[in-house]
């Protein structure tokens, strides 16, 4: 495994300052690990997708977060990584090998999506202006929903923290713009 | 799949102060003190009357002398093996602490009866309840205290925890009311100690671990 380019004290200063709560600091750690903990993870698992790889980059950096009290600033810091990074490639290792052994490949058939007849109505929602006029027309709290939720990829929990709601009412505003964008994007006959 | 620039900027956006970890070092000895009082206090309330132990024999007080020195060693080794990155050192040093506790208790008790006699000894199984019902509330503070680390090795950490609990509610357990120091005593709470730790390793994997649960949290 490779060693940072910026000096490991450096580092252990920057997650110092962040352990007192430095945003700044944290954010230039993150910045600063981030390229090196994705060449160990390009190097051990080479045959990953570039997909598989953020994700595991990102697993790293939510690991640092979660045990960011247990680096010692009198110890080096780049020990106290690659342990977590050694942990985590050994964990999705195992993660990958559970899914695998409980999921069944199925090839993709094209012919589902070049056959006109095959096709759904959801095929005609392939309008990327008309979805996002939309989803911009909807009353701002389902807006808020379908933004969170759908297009920015959060948890129910993350969202109802960002928004400032109950994941009750997010639930319904999701259901409710689900309903106005399904009439609102619908073929006119 | 986020961003990752994102993710950074999210995580950094709103980063709360966290408070460092005590090296595992202090951890343990704080922990040790805590627990030393807690069996005292244990041993204290359960005490029977009965023939007072010749604590003067060295034979009586070395096999506690080296639970205590086992108790601190693997209490050291599971809070070490929370901090990612840590040497291994203290985990070899814990296993040299508990094979010398072994040795002691071994070499200083008395060989002189049967199985069947071991096996009779079902006066012993309250001694089995004391150190496992008493050394519950420390197995619990432990873990409280290995949850804000990074439980990466979730069975090793446990078994260090469960064998430093172990030790000091043994104590407890010999001196709460006459103890021969023999065989009968040995194979009852060293049987108890194992099977706590044996335990404790099997069951800390089926239990998500601290950083699982706090990953599911992060923003």
């Amino acid at each position: 495994m490779t060693a940072p380019a910026q000096p490991s004290d450096a580092l252990g200063r920057l997650m110092r300052a962040a352990q007192e709560g430095d945003a700044a600091a944290y954010a230039e750690l993150l910045r600063a690990i981030a390229p090196q903990v994705r060449r160990i993870v390009v190097r051990q698992r080479g045959f990953a997708g570039i997909a598989d790889v953020e994700d595991l980059v990102q697993d790293v950096l939510l690991s640092v977060h979660a045990v960011r009290a247990t680096y010692d600033s009198s110890r080096p810091f780049v020990p106290w990584l690659l342990a977590i990074v050694r942990n985590r490639l050994a964990d999705g290792a195992r993660r990958y090998a559970r899914t695998a052994r409980r999921e069944i490949h199925v090839d993709e058939s094209e012919v589902t999506f070049f056959e006109v007849e095959t096709n759904t109505d959801t095929a005609e929602l392939g309008d990327a202006d008309a979805v996002r006029e939309a989803v911009r027309a909807l009353p701002e709290g389902q807006r808020q929903a379908i933004e969170l939720l759908k297009l920015k990829e959060l948890s129910l929990k993350e969202a109802a923290e960002a928004s400032g709601t109950s994941v009750g009412a997010l639930k319904v505003a999701t259901h409710r713009a689900m309903a106005t964008l399904r009439r609102a994007l619908a073929p006119k006959r | 799949m986020m961003n990752t620039n994102d993710l950074i900027q999210r995580l950094s956006r709103d980063l709360a102060p966290v408070e460092p970890l005590w090296r595992p070092g202090r951890r343990a000895v704080a922990w040790l003190f805590a627990a030393a009082v807690y069996v005292a206090v244990l041993t204290a309330l359960l005490a029977k009357a009965g023939a007072p132990l010749e604590l003067a024999a060295p034979r009586v007080w070395l096999p506690h002398l080296t639970a205590i020195a086992a108790c601190l060693l693997a209490s050291w080794a599971a809070f070490a093996s929370v901090i990612p990155g840590y040497s291994r050192l203290p985990a070899a040093w814990a296993a040299i602490g508990a094979l010398v506790w072994i040795t002691t208790v071994v070499v200083a008790s008395r060989w002189h009866s049967d199985m069947a006699t071991i096996v009779a000894a079902r006066h012993e199984a309250a001694c089995v309840v004391v150190i496992v019902l008493g050394g519950a509330p420390l197995l619990v503070a432990m873990a409280a205290m290995l949850r804000r680390g990074a439980p990466f090795t979730p069975g090793t950490t446990a078994a260090f925890a469960a064998l430093a609990v172990g030790a000091i509610t043994n104590i407890g357990a010999c001196f709460w009311r006459p103890h021969a120091v023999d065989d009968v005593t040995l194979v009852w709470h060293g049987g108890a100690i194992i099977a706590l730790v044996l335990a404790c390793a099997f069951s800390a994997r089926l239990v998500p671990t601290a950083i699982g649960a706090r990953l599911s949290r992060s923003p």
